[in-house]
């Protein structure tokens, strides 16, 4: 048979344009999300990689060479009259440069952590085995070479050798046992400051609170009075105790400290309580750097956070997220199920309704920052102070409620996502089928008991689907937040064993809020972006886990109420 | 069996109940006068007066459109659940009006059970189905529970299609077995009154079958209203007749009498198949 060409017109006429606008635009959607995350995914995931450290000898045309030791951060093109015009002597020849940022770190020692170099005059470039990257509480990352370890100032181990020998070897590993030590006396520590001091402090304040209010009530009496003196005296007596053992241990995690040569040939002396890891890069296998990959991707989601946010972990911003993200759902559920009830089933359907369903509708279309606006203004600044002023008159003026915290943000997330709970449940309710309903009203059922024990149930579905669009929005959304609770640093976590264990009123940290204060409030901005990346990446995890969840709870309800199609 | 469109009469089954009755003999059960019913401006009902006997199966035929499936729900009230409806005139059960005010009317359902043309099981397990109603009444005991949810099924002829696996979803049985699942919810509650809205017009011949079997059983203790197309449905299960057409009760007597020497023109072309 003979092919018959097609024409042009013949071919928009069968529709395969559209069908090509279609495929296209769906393959620009996919192509984009995908890019996104693996954008995200590659910049946030290689921060945590232990880079190798290069040394090398610099010497920029017309300037005095020096030694530099760093990790290579990355590489750009720049033509080469820009860099003539800042002044760096270039010959003629070149039209383009290699510029690389490298991490130089030691910021206590150069006052900054990196600095661009010129691949060009890079010369003599090599990866020392003994070469080690140390990370510290403070200051960054620094690089150098272990000359000795001392304890109590007295030297334990020392070492002239730049290259891996036997000597230099046995200091590396008397300093990892000092630091494996200090890490551990470290633990101990952060135990009793935060949880045993943070207990005591804790009491303290209770019984400051419960003197108050005797006294704003009148009933302070001298044998109220001397209760209190003394549960408080019994708190001093083991804060006394605890002050001791930190003293004792602060002793204990100062004795050692080491001395490293950096790459300016300067000598300089650190305790090892300032170091959280140590390790030399250049002499890991590949094996080795993955096992140290995971192990600091454990600790970017378990730790908490350093260095203004720029190093350390994340966990108590995760931790927020979810918690706000789980209370949120907790009050929006309920309300917006009640009220597409009563919108549904029990509301005639005049035109009041039809206002009512417009403006819950357009509810859903407010920018999230008015909400931010209203919750301030009528939950932190109104009710708050109520209930302040009702309920905790002994903790004025300090605000207990009447300032931004876990709950007011929850409650204003639940109010910007309950639109779309109940639109989704008014959506579920239309679908039970009549016959359903009339066969339990046919049963002697009143028309709540048909509602509760048959309609919700079957309208479950929908409703959890309702829950997980407000998920998926209110995970995500920031601006409001930063005006009703979201802080920087948290102090602690919301939830603790101090009664009453889950603390409505404190402020909290959320990973949205997190990449824009790491990302554009952070004074050190190049180490602090992989982190801004790794967190966005986080984040995008965190939502989907949380959707993933509800979406299984779903599918397990739709499962269990499957349709009654006959 | 069910094949509607061969409008001979089933004569075996019409022997079946030779024995001549008598409505003036019978106990009355529900009681109709001067029933009006409005769909807005629409009259669809227009006056019906009527009794329904006691432990009696009655049957209501006619077209499409005819009210009878209206006048059914008027028995249990579940026109109340169209905005628009609006009924005059009266109906009595055991000489109560149930139009009265003030007629808890959860509670004349569960004495005026109902089952409808399609299947409605919950989506919930077989026993939950049938344990549904006594839980409404806040019967939680487990041992009386078990005990009404054997005697519904096996009222319902049920129990030992289903007996092994009463904690499985409803919803896996087939359309006949469903349709007695829901007989036997509604048989749980121990009604006083079935009302039965074309209960086998979803199901298949055997299926079908099995339902007009069970409510030959089920007439010894319920009295039975049932609205049926199948004219020979009609006269192989009921014991009563009544046919009506475009919202008027036109002739209501004993369903042998009426299949076989009808007393108006209309019910006789109507049951020979001239028209409808």
């Amino acid at each position: 048979m003979k092919m018959k060409k097609k024409s042009v017109s013949e071919w928009v006429k069968a529709g395969d344009p559209w069908v090509w606008l279609n495929a296209g635009a769906v393959a620009i959607s996919v192509i984009m999300v995908i890019g996104l995350l693996l954008l995200i995914a590659v910049r946030g995931l290689g921060h945590f990689w232990p880079a190798d450290v290069v040394e090398a000898n610099y010497a920029l045309p017309g300037q005095p060479a020096y030694n530099i030791v760093a990790e290579r951060v990355e590489s750009v093109e720049v033509p080469a009259a820009q860099l003539r015009e800042a002044g760096i002597d270039i010959p003629d020849e070149h039209q383009l440069m290699q510029r690389t940022l490298m991490k130089t770190g030691n910021r206590d020692v150069y006052g900054s952590d990196f600095r661009w170099v010129l691949d060009e005059y890079l010369t003599d470039i090599k990866r020392p085995e003994m070469l080690f990257t140390a990370e510290r509480y403070e200051w960054g990352n620094l690089y150098g070479y272990l000359q000795a370890v001392k304890e109590n100032g007295q030297v334990v181990s020392e070492t002239a050798d730049l290259e891996p020998t036997a000597s230099a070897l046995a200091t590396w590993q008397v300093f990892e046992k000092s630091i494996e030590r200090a890490a551990k006396i470290h633990e101990d520590i952060y135990k009793v400051e935060k949880k045993d001091i943070g207990r005591i402090n804790y009491g303290l304040e209770r019984i400051r609170l419960k003197q108050r209010s005797l006294e704003l009530e009148g009933k302070l009496t001298p044998a109220a009075e001397a209760d209190l003196a003394a549960e408080r005296s019994q708190y001093d007596e083991e804060y006394k105790g605890l002050q001791q053992s930190l003293i004792d241990l602060y002793g204990e995690i100062n004795r050692d400290s080491v001395v490293v040569k950096v790459m300016d040939g300067s000598i300089h002396e650190i305790p090892v309580a300032k170091i959280v890891h140590a390790y030399r890069a250049n002499a890991m296998g590949v094996p080795e750097k993955i096992g140290f990959y995971f192990v600091k991707l454990w600790e970017f989601l378990t730790d908490e956070p350093r260095e203004a946010n720029t190093e350390g972990g994340v966990f108590p911003a995760i931790f927020g997220t979810v918690m706000m993200v789980l209370l949120m759902t907790i009050l929006v559920t309920p309300f917006g199920v009640v009220a597409a009830v009563y919108l549904r089933e029990y509301a005639s359907q005049g035109w009041v309704t039809r206002i009512i369903r417009i403006a819950v509708n357009n509810l859903a279309g407010v920018p999230s920052i008015v909400y931010g606006v209203f919750g301030l203004g009528f939950f932190v600044y109104f009710l708050g102070s109520g209930i302040d002023q009702a309920f905790f008159p002994e903790a004025l003026p300090s605000p207990t409620f009447g300032t931004g915290g876990l709950m007011w943000a929850s409650v204003t997330l639940a109010l910007l996502t309950l639109p779309v709970v109940i639109v989704a449940t008014e959506e579920g309710l239309a679908r039970i089928p009549r016959n359903v309903r009339e066969g339990s009203l046919a049963l002697g059922a009143t028309k709540a008991e048909t509602l509760w024990r048959v309609v919700l149930p079957m309208a479950s579905p929908a409703i959890m689907t309702g829950v997980i669009l407000a998920v998926a929005r209110a995970a995500g959304e920031v601006a409001p937040l930063m005006l009703v609770g979201v802080v920087k640093l948290a102090p602690s976590l919301p939830l603790d064993g101090n009664y009453p264990y889950i603390h409505l009123d404190q402020k909290f940290m959320h990973l949205g809020f997190h990449i824009y204060d790491v990302g554009f409030q952070s004074p050190n901005v190049e180490a602090a972006r992989p982190l801004v990346y790794a967190t966005a990446l986080l984040l995008v995890i965190v939502i989907a886990l949380l959707n993933l969840s509800a979406v299984t709870i779903r599918n397990h309800l739709r499962e269990k109420y499957k349709s009654l199609e006959m | 069996m069910s094949d509607a469109k061969t409008h001979s009469i089933d004569i075996s089954a019409m022997q079946r109940s030779q024995k001549a009755l008598r409505i003036e003999d019978e106990k009355v059960c529900l009681s109709v006068n001067d029933l009006h019913l409005y769909y807005g401006d629409k009259e669809a009902l227009k006056g019906v007066n009527m009794v329904i006997p006691e432990k009696k199966v009655t049957a209501f035929i006619g077209p499409s459109g005819c009210g009878k499936s209206t006048l059914l729900r008027c028995f249990n009230r579940m026109n109340d659940l169209v905005d628009t409806c609006r009924i005059t005139g009266e109906i009595n059960l055991h000489n109560e009006n149930i139009y009265a005010k003030g007629t808890d009317v959860a509670e004349l359902r569960r004495r005026v059970g109902m089952v409808f043309q399609k299947p409605n099981p919950f989506p919930k397990s077989i026993y939950e189905n049938v344990a549904y109603g006594l839980r409404i009444q806040g019967i939680n005991k487990k041992r009386l529970l078990d005990e009404t949810v054997e005697w519904a099924l096996r009222s319902a002829a049920l129990w030992d299609e289903v007996k092994d696996r009463l904690h499985e979803s409803a919803l896996g049985m087939s359309g006949g077995q469903q349709q007695r699942l829901v007989i036997a919810r509604t048989v749980a509650v121990k009604p006083e009154v079935l009302l039965l809205d074309e209960p086998a017009s979803a199901l298949d011949p055997i299926s079908t079958l099995k339902i007009e079997e069970l409510i030959h059983e089920l007439k010894n203790e319920f009295t039975i209203a049932i609205v049926t197309h199948n004219m020979q449905q009609a006269a192989r299960v009921s014991d009563y007749t009544a046919f009506m057409y475009l919202g008027d009760l036109v002739e209501f007597g004993d369903t042998n009498t009426l299949f076989t020497n009808p007393d108006k023109q209309q019910t006789e072309d109507y049951i020979t198949g001239r028209y409808g």
